[in-house]
């Protein structure tokens, strides 16, 4: 998407936005979008589901990583472990979230809060973003009533695009997260969590970035997806 | 937050030193702090920002640090570090850093790092490198009391019983009744004169049909065979077991600080490397003294695994050749009847030094009286080549070098030794010094220790400030220099190759033994033991208390390192060699090893601007 047309997207929205906390958001992203993305605010974000349907499956869990100017300072790393309706059942395996660890989980409205007041201010990152983005916004308009706008930088998208300016061929499984940190050198993570694949994706995004050539005549509406 | 949730962070510190040795809740602390950051190997070098210095721990990828001048100072990868000399000294970064490979960094802020160096002493000497003081402190925790290898200061009384050479033997007896002891020492004017036992009491008053009104110093015995107090327990043993004496003053700088008794020493256990020289004593012909020695290795094994000191393993290995030989040149002279005239036989390289370890190999000479005539001749021809043969079969192969006493080349009188060391001095050609430093490090095994002296007073006379001697001794031994320290598996090199392993001896301890031979014979010290050299170097203040501190350190921890790793191979079945190999090296390990690299390398450069200032 062109930088002018999520300029103009989110302009628009501010006007017509009626909720307030959506207004915010909005408008503390305009200046955003000119900044070159090594100074940018940023924040990668990764949510662990009970499945691959919005509609149906629930938020587990997220993880929100910032990145400021270039680095990730762990100090601000974050998760919430989020309340479901009814059991986590069969993908409990997989995410490795039984249900007693949910006691310490909040509920899906208490979360919601915390992430539009967490991620203002700062333009969302994630590996495959159209997926989380899905979620975030399926919840938020249960909660909110609100079609939020949720623009994103997808570090799948930029790999797959260095890939086919390359003129690889795109094997199986060469855009998942751990076969994309490979290519760069980056360390393999054996455990999974929201908050492990958000840093994993945030560190993806530095080294993306810098193999772009630093990123300082970047900006983060050319990266904008 | 609980520790799981940034865990690659947390797993990474908990296994890199110095975090490892951190509780886990201050780990989650540090985790928390990280600042993570990618470098591009494109973008060159590491750009420092001046107003917020940082530690740097490579989490993937590697680096370069150089000088301003460009000599390399470190190649770090993987949980590695740089950046904290700026944190330390609180000065503007000098040193560019080239980043290698596309790398991941954790970056810690100033802050975090000097609360961590208060914290933990653990964390702090990691970086304040306070080498000298680290090794000691490991050394205490390894090196196990072991009664071969204790020191004689352990077992003496701490204050000695002495009496004043011209007081009568009544007061003696009384002294010795009140006291409960069977000996005194007899000082004049403080210094030790001669000791006093019940025998000489006995023997010399009482049997002789004096009274008690004689004086002490005419009953005693007189100029006693003493021993420093630091020593070993084992050598007193074996002082007294040679000269069949039960009373052993403890000598400290000319003064008698205390006396040792074989009932004293006897109250500690038997030991084995006495047992075994006891043994190599008694033999009366070659073939059991060979079956006496298949135990040698054994020994050394044992050593290894109680973690002695590397430098005592030396001496009592030493120990055990110099047996050994004695043994055979006294078998030998009872078959080929006594020798013509007086002799030494004389060691020389890592015997002479007391240092041997596994393997080593033959390297002696023979320093005879006078001139030697066609019967002279013969007679110490078969006398050299019965020992050489005899300490070949026995373990120690004959040296490659030819540097034996059964090679005519190296029997000769003193006048002709003291013309070979002579020659030497004056024209110190290089290659002939390479060959010839072996020689400057000798000590005589068996024979008069005046004949002994007298050539090495003659050398060491030659030698001592002779500046263009000295320069050539010293150049010499720059054409080796220790590795740098490693780069992942392998041994960085100071010119920036990468190679599999590293020979310890070449590379580490013999370097050691160069400096303090030059220095030694700059100043006439005639210490040949390198630790010896080195402290008595301390003491005549020619090398400063600090770089003398490390130096021996250094040479005691690559010694140990070589040893233990001989002691690995071992184990193993592998062939004994002095190649340590980097990939099982704890991290610790590492940096201590890149520590004592550093060490030599600085006396090398100490020893460089010293003695070849003008060349």
């Amino acid at each position: 998407m062109a930088a002018w047309l999520i300029h103009a997207k989110l302009q628009w929205r501010t006007l017509r936005c009626q909720h307030q906390l959506f207004k915010d958001y909005y408008q503390s992203l305009i200046p955003l979008i000119d900044q070159p993305i090594s100074q940018a605010p940023l924040i990668a974000i990764d949510l662990e589901m009970t499945g691959l349907d919005p509609f149906k499956d629930q938020i587990l869990s997220i993880g929100l990583v910032p990145i400021e100017n270039g680095v990730i300072p762990l100090s601000h790393a974050q998760q919430k472990l989020v309340q479901i309706r009814g059991s986590v059942g069969q993908s409990a395996i997989i995410h490795g979230i039984l249900d007693n660890h949910l006691t310490q989980a909040v509920s899906i409205e208490e979360a919601m809060a915390w992430f539009m007041e967490q991620t203002r201010g700062r333009v969302l990152v994630a590996h495959h973003s159209p997926l989380d983005c899905r979620f975030l916004q399926q919840d938020i308009l249960a909660i909110y009533h609100q079609a939020v706008l949720l623009p994103a930088i997808d570090t799948l998208v930029l790999e797959k695009q260095r890939l086919l300016r390359e003129h690889s061929v795109l094997k199986d499984g060469c855009l998942r997260l751990g076969a994309c940190r490979e290519r760069y050198g980056l360390p393999i993570y054996g455990a999974h969590s929201a908050l492990t694949d958000a840093l994993a994706c945030a560190e993806l995004l530095l080294a993306q970035v810098a193999a772009m050539g630093g990123g300082a005549d970047i900006s983060v509406g050319d990266l904008l997806t | 937050m609980n520790a799981s949730e940034l865990q690659p962070v947390v797993q990474f510190l908990t296994s890199t030193a110095p975090f490892d040795t951190f509780s886990e809740e201050l780990i989650r602390r540090c985790a928390r702090a990280v600042i993570i950051g990618y470098y591009s190997k494109a973008s060159g070098f590491v750009q420092f920002d001046a107003d917020a210095p940082k530690l740097y721990l490579v989490r993937s990828g590697a680096f370069e640090v150089r000088d301003p001048e460009g000599v390399l100072l470190d190649r770090v990868a993987e949980g590695e570090f740089f950046g904290f000399s700026t944190l330390l000294s609180g000065e503007k970064v000098v040193n560019r850093v080239a980043i290698l490979e596309d790398s991941l960094v954790y970056h810690f802020p100033q802050a975090l790092f000097d609360q961590l160096r208060s914290e933990s002493r653990h964390f702090d000497k990691f970086f304040t490198r306070a080498f000298a003081k680290r090794l000691r402190h490991e050394a205490r925790f390894k090196a196990k009391d072991l009664t071969t290898t204790s020191r004689i200061s352990t077992l003496m009384s701490s204050s000695p019983i002495t009496i004043d050479a011209h007081a009568t033997v009544t007061q003696a007896a009384l002294l010795m009744r009140n006291s409960r002891v069977s000996s005194l020492l007899v000082t004049d004017n403080h210094k030790l004169v001669g000791i006093l036992t019940d025998k000489d009491l006995r023997n010399r008053v009482l049997a002789s049909g004096l009274d008690g009104k004689i004086a002490v110093h005419q009953a005693m015995t007189t100029s006693p065979i003493s021993i420093s107090s630091n020593a070993l327990i084992f050598e007193a043993m074996l002082l007294m077991s040679e000269h069949n004496i039960h009373h052993l003053p403890i000598i400290d700088e000319d003064k008698a600080i205390g006396m040792v008794t074989s009932t004293d020493i006897l109250r500690g256990q038997g030991s084995q490397p006495l047992l075994l020289i006891g043994e190599i004593e008694r033999q009366r012909d070659l073939a059991s003294l060979i079956s006496v020695s298949k135990q040698i290795p054994l020994l050394l094994q044992n050593l290894i695994s109680a973690d002695a000191r590397a430098e005592e393993i030396g001496r009592v290995l030493t120990s055990v050749t110099d047996a050994l030989t004695r043994r055979l040149i006294v078998l030998n002279q009872q078959i080929l009847g006594e020798a013509p005239m007086a002799f030494c036989w004389l060691a020389f390289g890592s015997q002479g030094r007391q240092d041997q370890a596994a393997c080593s190999d033959q390297d002696n000479g023979l320093l005879v009286a006078e001139e030697m005539d066609d019967f002279a001749k013969g007679y110490f021809d078969a006398l050299t080549h019965a020992v050489c043969a005899g300490l070949d079969q026995c373990g120690y192969m004959f040296c490659p070098g030819n540097i034996m006493a059964q090679n005519p080349k190296w029997r000769m009188s003193l006048n002709q030794w003291q013309k070979v060391f002579e020659k030497w001095v004056i024209t110190p050609e290089p290659k002939a010094l390479m060959h010839a430093s072996i020689f400057f490090d000798m000590r005589s095994v068996y024979g008069p220790q005046s004949l002994f002296d007298a050539l090495q007073d003659k050398v060491l006379a030659q030698t001592k400030d002779n500046d263009i001697f000295l320069a050539g001794m010293a150049g010499n031994s720059l054409i080796e220099s220790p590795p740098l320290g490693f780069f992942r598996k392998f041994v960085l090199e100071r010119d920036g190759s990468e190679v599999k392993g590293i020979d310890l001896k070449h590379k580490g301890n013999a370097l050691i033994n160069d400096i303090a031979r030059v220095y030694a014979l700059s100043a006439g010290i005639k210490e040949v033991n390198t630790a010896k050299r080195i402290r008595a170097l301390m003491d005549a203040n020619i090398l400063n208390r600090k770089d003398a501190l490390n130096l021996a350190d250094a040479h005691e921890f690559i010694a140990h390192m070589r040893l233990s790793n001989q002691g690995y191979q071992h184990t193993q079945g592998l062939k004994i060699t002095n190649y340590l190999m980097p990939d099982h090296l704890s991290s610790l390990v590492r940096h201590q090893l890149r520590d004592a690299f550093k060490v030599v390398h600085d006396a090398q450069s100490g020893m460089k601007m010293k003695f070849m200032r003008s060349f």
